[in-house]
């Protein structure tokens, strides 16, 4: 047992003394003869007092009233007892469920221990307790709000299903601080196997937080490496995998290309943390590569990847920026995007030709230079590599109009309003696609390995970014960049959302063969429903699309149990056998009344 | 009331009344009562032979012709009884409305005048306090010696000494072996004790124990300090329903230990409380007891 308020019990001393003092008073009693004192009984009951002092004597009321004061004191002081359980009186579960609690170590899995821990708190709680309960997927979500309804949390933890997708912990975390960081007395429930990025921001306010880890062993293989590489021996074909855990392993590892089995490699032990690749020719014209792991391991998700071998399936884009947020999430949103940000140019992209790391690489603002992507696209400000030439700026331009081409398409110029655009020239390579008042406004240069785009203004300089036609407008520039087609195969990371340019309802089928119905926000169909991996079409307007969604994180594959966690720049231990406080001020203060009550009965009796 | 204490019409109740011992003492002078002597009465005790010398008057002349043996009739003698009169002159006894003192001095009377009247020797003595020895009187004419001595003013203030003491030191006296008829309020815890004592010298003993309503159904309330009216002892009580319920409790032990002791010793125990008429303790105590006949 323990005090919330342990210096009211000092208290008790001084008034104690108080109540004792006044039982040194005697009581000044009226003297009366009678015949014979000695058939009275000598039991004299002390119960007023009005002078000056006499040795204390034992006496029912005295220890009624310290009993009393010594409940009460108690009661101020908040006693509290300590029981074993994951719930409190205020409780919200964070269940992980990201990729690495599904690994089978633990039966059924991770995720299928966490909710049945959390059944059992929930089974075990008290009637008042208030449970909330949050799923920390990719996309952290509050499945049952804070209530007493058992019935209600168990359905919604029945909801929760397994995710490839990696989790944001932290996100769960501070939605559950928002709910009960405030309350005195709350519980924060972490069921994880702590297989995350360290949290830095988090607070848990008044609320306490217990971290429950799941996961004993860590065995795992994953596909570490798949990609096709142009070799001066022809297409290679270049695979690997990856011992995540502290134990020698291998695997047999199966290839396939285009759906066809191209190779099937056994693998020697693989060291603790160690890797292991082979090289193989890739046959010409396949353009979807898969590698397929069977290894004895607890993590299955990992043991595929995917390949697409199309310039336009994967883009490497490298945004030469001084902020703005609205066209880095525009080119985000694409999932064929690998995004990566830079105020200028590195040194080594900065060359007309040869083969760089990006490719695309977007000026927004900032003058254009010679790159070695080979796609460009430039809002504002040219260059000399540039396929036009500044003239002067104009302010609010009018638009005038603009050619059907594919890079307008579904875009509306017209709408847009403009605050100060760069008057412009085209060069000889350059092709005015839309125009203003101030003349060209969008121009495209099309060489030989080459491709670009030039905006006579900034985004952040109009209320384009504020339309639906950016997003649009940016993945056609994409399109058109990439060599002028829009890939229908695409691999995505597992559980990322991700958006199409769709603008009608679309079928989604998933790898088990279900089938959903998805329907466009504005210009962009949202896709959220590839949390596990494994292949997806959707069908619309006619046109069929795939996605390949794969787990390709080693934070994810790696399933090593965490049992310490930095969270908010601090560590949390995992807790074996958390206990709960319970407050049992309350039944202290009625059994103080009921002691005072007997002591007013006692003294009413005698006086 | 008359200087004598009693009503005329009480004298007439007392009249041809006797004291009624169960036990026969030796007298001094001739009286009334039998006695274990053989003596010249009219109650004739037994026979014996005829020796040279005896009274021809009581020769039994029936037998003598019938056996031919001289046989002579002896009679009990008829001496006067020793009736000590204790009365508690303690300060206990100034208690009640009438004060106990005042219906023992009363009762004292009434006994005394029954005892005198019968021809026994009434020795008075006061008991609680120090006095000197009363002569004995006998005879209805010395009546007026015992009221004299009854009613002599008395600081009950200050007598000090123990009832059960006093008792004692009556018992280790060298008084005649007689009827002792102790008038008190019997407020000492060794007063069984002392009457056995008193009983264990030879004495017939009578406990006539006057209580008014003060000791049988005190009506005390609230925090007081009960101050003993003889050994000036103080204890303080709370007057609640238990205090008097525990007091009525130890009264009732200590009245029936006295009894109890009484029975034991062959003696006899009486209550009556101050505001009782005498005709009333005449009829419903002393003859219905048979103390006297």
């Amino acid at each position: 047992m323990t005090f919330q308020n342990s210096a009211a019990l000092i208290w008790f001393l001084p008034l104690a003394g108080v109540i004792v003092a006044l039982y040194l008073l005697k009581m000044k009693r009226r003297d009366l003869q009678v015949p014979a004192t000695f058939l009275w009984p000598d039991r004299v009951e002390e119960i007023r007092a009005n002078t000056l002092f006499q040795k204390l004597r034992p006496s029912w009321l005295l220890f009624l009233q310290l009993l009393a004061l010594l409940i009460a004191v108690g009661a101020l002081a908040k006693p509290q007892t300590t029981q074993k359980g994951l719930a409190g009186s205020v409780t919200v579960f964070v269940v992980d469920t990201s990729a690495s609690m599904s690994a089978t170590d633990v039966k059924p899995s991770r995720l299928g221990e966490a909710v049945r821990q959390t059944q059992e708190a929930i089974q075990s709680a008290k009637p008042t307790d208030r449970i909330a309960i949050i799923e920390a997927g990719a996309t952290p979500r509050v499945i049952s709000a804070l209530s007493s309804d058992p019935a209600k949390q168990m359905a919604a933890l029945s909801s929760i299903q397994p995710t490839d997708a990696e989790g944001q912990i932290g996100e769960a975390l501070r939605l559950a601080s928002a709910l009960v960081g405030g309350i005195d007395g709350a519980r924060i429930v972490l069921l994880s196997d702590g297989d995350f990025e360290p949290i830095a921001n988090f607070s848990r306010g008044k609320a306490a937080f217990v971290y429950r880890c799941i996961g004993n062993l860590d065995d795992n293989l994953s596909v570490g490496a798949l990609g096709v590489a142009q070799t001066a021996s022809g297409r290679q074909l270049y695979c690997g995998i990856k011992n995540n855990s502290l134990n020698p392993n291998g695997g047999t590892l199966n290839l396939y290309a285009d759906g066809k089995l191209l190779d099937s490699i056994r693998s020697p032990k693989i060291p603790p943390t160690g890797q292991w690749g082979r090289t193989i020719a890739a046959p010409p014209g396949a353009r979807l590569f898969e590698a397929k792991l069977d290894a004895p391991d607890f993590l299955k998700s990992d043991n595929y990847a995917v390949c697409i071998a199309d310039p336009s399936a994967s883009l490497h884009v490298l945004l030469v920026t001084k902020g703005d947020l609205f066209l880095e999430r525009a080119l985000a949103l694409d999932p064929r995007v690998t995004l990566d940000k830079a105020t200028e140019v590195p040194a080594t992209e900065s060359a007309a030709s040869g083969v760089g790391s990006y490719d695309i690489v977007v000026f927004d603002g900032v003058p254009e230079t010679a790159v070695k992507a080979r796609g460009v696209l430039t809002f504002g400000k040219a260059g000399s590599a540039s396929p036009v030439t500044e003239k002067g700026t104009v302010s609010k331009p009018r638009f005038v109009s603009s050619e059907p081409v594919p890079l307008l398409s579904s875009v509306d110029l017209a709408s847009i309003y403009i605050d100060h655009q760069t008057s412009i020239v085209a060069k000889a390579n350059g092709e005015t696609v839309a125009q203003t008042s101030a003349g060209p406004v969008v121009v495209t240069a099309k060489d030989t390995g080459k491709r670009q785009i030039f905006v006579a203004f900034e985004p952040l300089e109009s209320d384009f970014p504020l339309q639906v036609g950016f997003p649009i407008f940016v993945a056609n520039a994409l399109d058109y960049l990439a060599g002028g087609v829009s890939s229908t195969t695409l691999s995505v990371k597992a559980g990322q959302p991700f958006s199409l340019p769709i603008t009608s309802e679309a079928k989604l089928t998933t790898p088990s063969g279900e089938v959903v119905t998805l329907n466009p926000t504005g210009a962009n169909l949202v896709v959220r429903e590839a949390r596990s991996v494994g292949k997806y079409t959707i069908e619309s307007e006619g046109r069929k699309r795939t996605i390949y969604a794969t787990l390709r994180s080693e934070r994810a594959s790696n399933i090593r149990p965490e049992k310490d966690l930095n969270l908010g720049g601090g560590q949390v231990k995992a807790s074996t056998s958390p206990v709960r406080f319970a407050d049992f001020w309350r039944p202290l203060a009625v059994l103080a009344i009921l002691v005072l009550g007997a002591e007013w009965w006692m003294f009413a009796r005698k006086s | 009331m008359s200087s004598l204490l009693l009503e005329p019409r009480e004298f007439r109740l007392l009249d041809g009344l006797r004291i009624n011992p169960r036990k026969s003492f030796g007298g001094r002078v001739r009286g009334e009562r039998l006695t274990k002597k053989k003596g010249i009465s009219i109650e004739f005790a037994d026979y014996r032979e005829y020796s040279e010398g005896d009274d021809l008057r009581h020769l039994d002349w029936n037998v003598l012709a019938r056996l031919d043996t001289p046989v002579m009739r002896t009679y009990r003698d008829e001496e006067d009884l020793a009736v000590h009169l204790l009365l508690d002159g303690s300060a206990s006894m100034s208690f009640g409305e009438p004060s106990k003192f005042e219906a023992a001095q009363r009762l004292a009377c009434a006994l005394g005048y029954v005892a005198l009247t019968g021809g026994d020797g009434v020795v008075p003595r006061l008991v609680g306090r120090r006095e000197p020895n009363q002569q004995t009187l006998r005879g209805r004419a010395n009546y007026p010696r015992l009221v004299g001595w009854v009613t002599q003013t008395r600081d009950m203030e200050s007598a000090k000494d123990g009832l059960s003491a006093s008792l004692r030191a009556f018992a280790a006296s060298s008084v005649r072996l007689g009827l002792v008829v102790v008038i008190s309020d019997g407020m000492d815890p060794d007063l069984p004790m002392a009457l056995r004592i008193l009983a264990g010298r030879g004495h017939e003993v009578l406990f006539l124990q006057v209580l008014s309503d003060i000791e049988l159904d005190p009506e005390l309330e609230g925090d007081l300090r009960l101050v003993d009216s003889e050994t000036g002892g103080a204890v303080e009580i709370t007057a609640n329903s238990f205090a008097l319920k525990e007091y009525r409790r130890r009264l009732h032990e200590h009245n029936r230990a006295i009894s109890d002791a009484l029975l034991r010793i062959g003696g006899r125990y009486a209550l009556v409380q101050p505001q009782q008429p005498l005709d009333h303790v005449l009829k419903n105590v002393l003859k219905k007891e048979c103390w006297v006949r």
